[in-house]
């Protein structure tokens, strides 16, 4: 019984390590900390922002295992949902820019200092095809 | 004193067609006033129709045209040690049709992705399971939070490639300027190496 219990809290331990490097793994590979940082000029608050992304993946991981749930009114689903639209919005770019889709794009299309041309279409395209997928799609 | 000269290459110079170049205009030269002037109004290439869209002028042939006409000049070279001559071609004007078909396969081909995006990794439920864990309640379809999320992808990216608030934010160069600098940098490198006939050498010759 008690090796049970310990064999089991061990793979838990194992697997959670596993999946939390790779999620640090993740969002060091794509620099959006690092892009966040830039554009407000805290540089000094780097403690802070690690501080932060733990928190958010621990407490998130928890209340998604647990089946917690709070009664706050539904008002403020809206700000959370834009928070965690920016943050995907932010991954898809990283994303793009490691791939370096743009800058050839652009190059074979001979846009050049278009290239916002370029970047507008992938947002609405982004936007369209959410708000599409979330209120039609769905339902059919 | 008067016989040293302190060259330095450009690194990309735009030429027209049949334009003679100057070496004035590919490399920046230190001098005496008097070489300096003669030097700067030797032609170094003359743009012809058969020439490709670039062209590879090294260094050496500079010395080479400098000595030739100023023997025993002492040259010293700094930088780069090659200038790549961009031919400008008559302005290509995009046709009105091919840009919007590109914009719209962009179009299309993104909204696909972010959908197909959400459909691999079970957004609706996890929507669902985040309405329910905030409001204790069960919504089928939580529009109140799809919605903004939606708008907040865009605003995601523009943030990230910083385009909207450049002048308010600040004036770092953004990444995709970098990615840009950095891909043409390799196409240089590559003009550099394949387009310069005296770097390669082949065994038979040719």
């Amino acid at each position: 019984m008690g090796i049970k219990v310990l064999l089991i809290a061990f793979i838990g331990f194992g697997g959670g390590i596993t999946v939390g490097s790779g999620l640090v793994a993740l969002i060091t590979v794509l620099g959006i900390v690092p892009r966040l940082m830039q554009l407000s000029k805290t540089y000094r608050f780097i403690r802070s922002y690690e501080i932060s992304i733990i928190l958010g993946a621990v407490l998130g991981g928890w209340m998604n295992l647990r089946n917690v749930a709070f009664s706050f009114p539904e008002v403020i689903l809206a700000p959370i949902g834009l928070l965690a639209g920016v943050f995907v919005g932010m991954l898809a770019a990283a994303l793009t820019e490691v791939l370096n889709v743009l800058p050839i794009l652009a190059k074979r299309v001979g846009f050049g200092k278009k290239i916002i041309i370029i970047l507008m279409a992938i947002v609405f395209g982004k936007i369209t095809g959410s708000l599409f997928h979330w209120i039609y799609y769905i339902n059919h | 004193m008067d016989r040293v000269i302190y060259l330095r290459m450009r690194q990309r110079v735009q030429v027209l067609q049949h334009q003679k170049v100057t070496i004035g205009e590919v490399a920046q030269i230190v001098a005496s006033d008097e070489n300096e002037r003669n030097i700067k109004g030797y032609i170094i290439h003359e743009v012809t129709p058969e020439d490709k869209h670039l062209i590879v002028i090294d260094v050496m042939r500079v010395i080479g045209t400098i000595q030739k006409k100023n023997p025993g000049m002492d040259v010293q070279t700094i930088g780069p040690a090659q200038t790549i001559l961009e031919i400008q071609m008559k302005q290509k004007t995009l046709a009105p049709v091919y840009f919007v078909l590109v914009w719209l396969l962009l179009f299309t081909g993104s909204a696909l992705a972010i959908m197909n995006f959400h459909e691999d990794v079970s957004m609706q439920l996890v929507h669902q399971k985040i309405y329910y864990m905030i409001t204790g309640h069960y919504k089928e379809q939580p529009l109140l939070l799809q919605v903004p999320y939606s708008f907040g992808l865009g605003l995601g990216m523009i943030l990230f490639f910083n385009h909207l608030f450049r002048k308010r934010l600040n004036e770092e160069p953004s990444p995709l300027e970098v990615e840009m600098f950095n891909y043409q940098q390799d196409l240089d490198q590559y003009v550099i190496v394949h387009e310069n006939k005296e770097t390669e050498k082949k065994i038979n010759g040719n």
